[in-house]
C-alpha cells in the first residue's frame, strides 16, 4: 500500500469508542446490543477473528486486567479497520493512506499523558464551557518522565496494519494550558516583575519542562520504529498574545530538538480571528513539515472552487502570503454535526485548497477537521468514507 | 454565537425572569452581565451592518429596559464583565473613538438606573487605557485583572476600584498576607476598593474557589 501521490488521506484525531470498549472500564455489564454491535462491525470491517472478541465479551462483566487489554487491542483493530476500509463502497481504492489507533488505547488526549507524567495530581472537575466539565490535573512539582504512555499503542497498531502509521502526541502547550499551573505560579509569585511577565513566565517554564518529557516519549517511539508524529495543539490559540504564539513554536522546537522523524502539527478551535493569531510565528517550527487545521466547520455545503464558495478556507491564504512551501492537512469534513457534505463538496474543498495555496496536490492531505469521537460509529465511518471519496474525485479532476 | 438577524428589543423582563428573587430577599444582590463590547464581539451581525449601530441598539433597546427593571426590583449592584476590552491579542487596544462610543452607549443604558454599577476588565492588561479609562467609562467602579495589570500603574481615582487580586485561573491559594502585600499602594488610590478574584472562578475546582474567597475576606479584615 503506497500513499497517494495527490491528495493523500489521513485520520486527524480520535474515532468513537464502541460501547463494548467503554463499559468494561466503567464496570458496566455488557448487554445484547453491545455484543451484537461488536459482531456487526467486526463483519463490516472484515476483522478476521472477531469471533474471538465475541467469546471474550460473552463474559459480560467482571473482566480481568488482561481481558481488558485484549478488548483495547480489538478496539484498535476495529479503528484500523474503519480507516483501511473507509469509502470502499464509493471508490475502488478505499481506505486512508495514513492510519493510527483512533485514540482507542487512550482515555482521551489530555488525561492519558498527565496520568503518566510525574508531577501532576488530579484536583477535581472544572468547567470548560456551557455544562461541560473535565478532570483537571494540577502541576505540583517539576514534571518528569514516568513511562512511555504511547509505546504499547504504537506497537499494536504497527502489528495490525501495513499502511503508513502516525502517532499523534499531545503537545506541551496543550498540556500546560489545560492544566492547573500551581507549581510555576507559585515559583513566579516571588519574582519582582510585572503581573503579565509573571503570568507568561509561569506558562513558559511549565510548557518547556513538559516539552522535555514529551521529547523523551517520542524519542523512545522512534527507537521502536515510529517515523511520523503529529503534535496535537488545540490550545495553540488559547492565550492570545504574541509571546504565547512564539511560545507555541518554541515548545514545538524544544520537543523535537535532536529527534529525527517526520513531524506535523494539528490544531483546531481557533477563536473568531482564525489562525492568523499564530502567523508568522508557527512557521518558526523548524521540523514541522505539515500544518493540519480545521476549515470545514466554517464552510458552506455548496459546491464550487471560488473564494465565495469556500468561505471556511480563507485562512489558507496565510500560508501563501508567508511563502510556505511545505505540506498542509486540510479539514474537509465538519465533525461537530451529523450533516454530511457531498463527495463533490469535499472534492471542491481540496481543489480550492490547492488553488489558493499554490501548493502541489501531493502536499495537500485530506482529513476530517478534528477527532470524530463525538460522532456515532456509523457517522464517523461515513465521514472517513467521504474524505477518501472526495480525495479520489479531486485526483480525477486533475487529470 | 448569537446571530443578530433583526431589530434588537426587550420588554425588560428577560433577566428578572432568570433570577430567583425570593432567594435574595434581604441580601445585597448583584447581577453580572457581559459588557456591551463583549456582546458585540461575540455576536454575528447580519442586520445592523456596523459595530457602532449594533452597540447602540444593544444598549438602548436591550440593556436599558433590562437594567431599569433590575434597578426597580431592588438589585443593588450591576457588574459588566468585560474581557473584550483587554483580551485583544494582535488587534491592539480599542481605538479612542470606539471607547467613546462605548461610554456613550453605556451611559444611555444606565439612564435612570439607581443600582451601583461596575465595569470589570479581565484576561488582559488594561494599562494601555490608563489613566483615562476610569474617567471615560460611566460606571461607579472600574475593575482590573491584577494578574495581568500592574497595580502600581493605576491612578488615583474618585471612583471605586475593583481589584481582581486573586488569580482565578490557578489553584495556588494566595495567603491573606500575600493578597495584602500585592495590593500595595492601591489602598491609597481610591476611597472604595473592592477585592475580587481576577475573573470567574469556574477555572478552579469548587474547594479551591472557596478557599480563595475565604482568604480574600481575611485579607480585607486585616486592612
Amino acid at each position: 500500500m503506497t500513499t497517494h501521490v495527490a491528495f493523500p488521506t489521513q485520520e486527524i484525531g480520535s474515532l468513537p469508542k464502541f460501547s463494548w470498549r467503554v463499559k468494561p472500564f466503567r464496570s458496566i455489564p455488557l448487554g445484547d446490543s453491545d455484543i451484537s454491535s461488536a459482531a456487526r462491525w467486526g463483519s463490516i470491517l472484515g476483522i478476521k477473528d472477531h469471533q474471538g472478541l465475541l467469546r471474550l465479551l460473552s463474559k459480560r462483566s467482571g473482566f480481568t486486567a488482561s481481558e481488558r487489554r485484549k478488548i483495547v487491542e480489538f478496539s484498535i483493530r476495529y479503528a484500523i479497520g474503519m480507516q483501511e476500509t473507509a469509502g470502499r463502497e464509493l471508490v475502488r481504492d478505499g481506505g486512508l493512506d495514513v492510519v493510527w489507533s483512533g485514540e482507542q488505547a487512550r482515555t482521551e488526549m489530555y488525561e492519558t499523558p498527565v496520568s503518566s507524567i510525574d508531577g501532576f495530581e488530579f484536583i477535581g472537575r472544572v468547567r470548560s464551557f456551557d455544562n461541560k466539565y473535565w478532570r483537571i490535573a494540577s502541576i505540583r512539582r517539576k514534571p518528569s518522565y514516568a513511562g512511555n504512555y504511547h509505546l504499547d499503542e504504537f506497537l499494536t497498531v504497527k502489528k495490525y496494519t501495513k499502511r503508513r502509521v502516525k502517532v499523534p502526541v499531545t503537545d506541551a502547550i496543550t498540556i500546560m494550558a489545560w492544566s492547573d499551573n500551581y507549581y510555576y505560579t507559585r515559583l513566579w509569585s516571588r519574582r519582582k516583575v510585572s503581573p503579565a511577565e509573571r503570568s507568561f513566565g509561569a506558562r513558559r517554564d511549565f510548557a518547556l519542562d513538559v516539552a522535555k518529557v514529551v521529547r523523551r516519549v517520542i524519542r523512545e517511539l522512534i527507537e521502536q520504529g515510529a517515523t511520523d508524529f503529529q503534535l496535537d495543539i488545540p490550545a495553540a490559540t488559547q492565550y492570545q498574545t504574541v509571546e504565547d504564539a512564539k511560545l507555541v513554536a518554541e515548545a514545538f522546537n524544544e520537543t523535537t530538538s535532536g529527534l529525527d522523524a517526520n513531524f506535523s502539527v494539528h490544531s483546531c478551535f481557533p477563536p473568531r480571528q482564525g489562525y492568523q493569531l499564530l502567523f508568522p510565528y508557527i512557521l518558526d517550527m523548524k521540523k514541522c513539515t505539515r500544518f493540519s487545521f480545521e476549515y470545514a466547520n466554517r464552510d458552506s455545503f455548496g459546491r464550487g472552487v471560488s473564494e465565495e464558495s469556500r468561505p471556511g478556507y480563507s485562512d489558507l491564504r496565510l500560508f501563501r502570503e508567508y511563502g510556505y512551501e511545505g505540506e498542509l492537512g486540510v479539514g474537509v469534513v465538519h465533525v461537530h454535526t451529523d450533516r454530511l457534505p457531498s463527495v463533490g463538496v469535499v472534492r471542491d474543498r481540496l481543489l480550492y485548497s490547492a488553488k489558493v495555496t499554490g501548493l502541489d496536490p501531493g502536499k495537500i492531505y485530506a482529513n476530517p477537521d478534528c477527532g470524530l469521537r463525538t460522532r456515532k460509529p456509523e457517522v464517523a465511518y461515513s465521514m472517513l468514507g467521504l474524505v477518501v471519496a472526495g480525495a479520489s474525485e479531486a485526483r480525477r479532476s486533475l487529470k | 454565537m448569537p446571530v443578530v438577524e433583526g431589530d434588537l428589543s426587550s420588554s425588560g423582563v428577560i433577566l428578572l425572569r432568570s433570577i430567583e428573587r425570593r432567594l435574595l430577599d434581604g441580601l445585597p444582590s448583584k447581577v453580572v452581565l457581559p459588557d456591551p463590547l463583549t456582546f458585540v464581539d461575540c455576536a454575528e451581525d447580519r442586520h445592523y451592518g456596523s459595530r457602532e449601530k449594533l452597540l447602540f441598539a444593544y444598549c438602548d433597546c436591550v440593556l436599558h429596559p433590562e437594567l431599569e427593571q433590575l434597578s426597580k426590583s431592588g438589585v443593588k449592584y450591576i457588574q459588566f464583565s468585560a474581557p473584550s476590552l483587554v483580551a485583544r491579542f494582535r488587534n491592539g487596544p480599542v481605538a479612542r473613538d470606539e471607547l467613546t462610543q462605548l461610554s456613550e452607549a453605556l451611559r444611555g443604558a444606565l439612564r435612570g438606573v439607581r443600582s451601583r454599577t461596575g465595569y470589570h476588565t479581565f484576561f488582559g492588561d488594561a494599562s494601555p487605557y490608563l489613566p483615562d479609562l476610569i474617567d471615560i467609562l460611566p460606571t461607579d467602579d472600574i475593575g482590573f485583572d491584577l494578574t495581568q495589570t500592574d497595580p502600581d500603574l493605576l491612578p488615583n481615582s474618585s471612583k471605586g476600584i475593583i481589584a481582581g487580586i486573586v488569580d482565578s485561573r490557578s489553584s495556588y491559594i494566595e495567603t491573606p498576607n500575600e493578597i495584602s502585600r500585592r495590593l500595595g499602594r492601591l489602598l491609597d488610590r481610591s476611597r472604595t476598593l473592592i477585592l475580587t478574584p481576577s475573573a470567574d472562578l469556574q477555572y478552579v475546582p469548587r474547594a479551591v474557589a472557596d478557599a480563595k474567597l475565604k482568604n480574600l475576606a481575611a485579607a480585607r479584615d486585616r486592612l
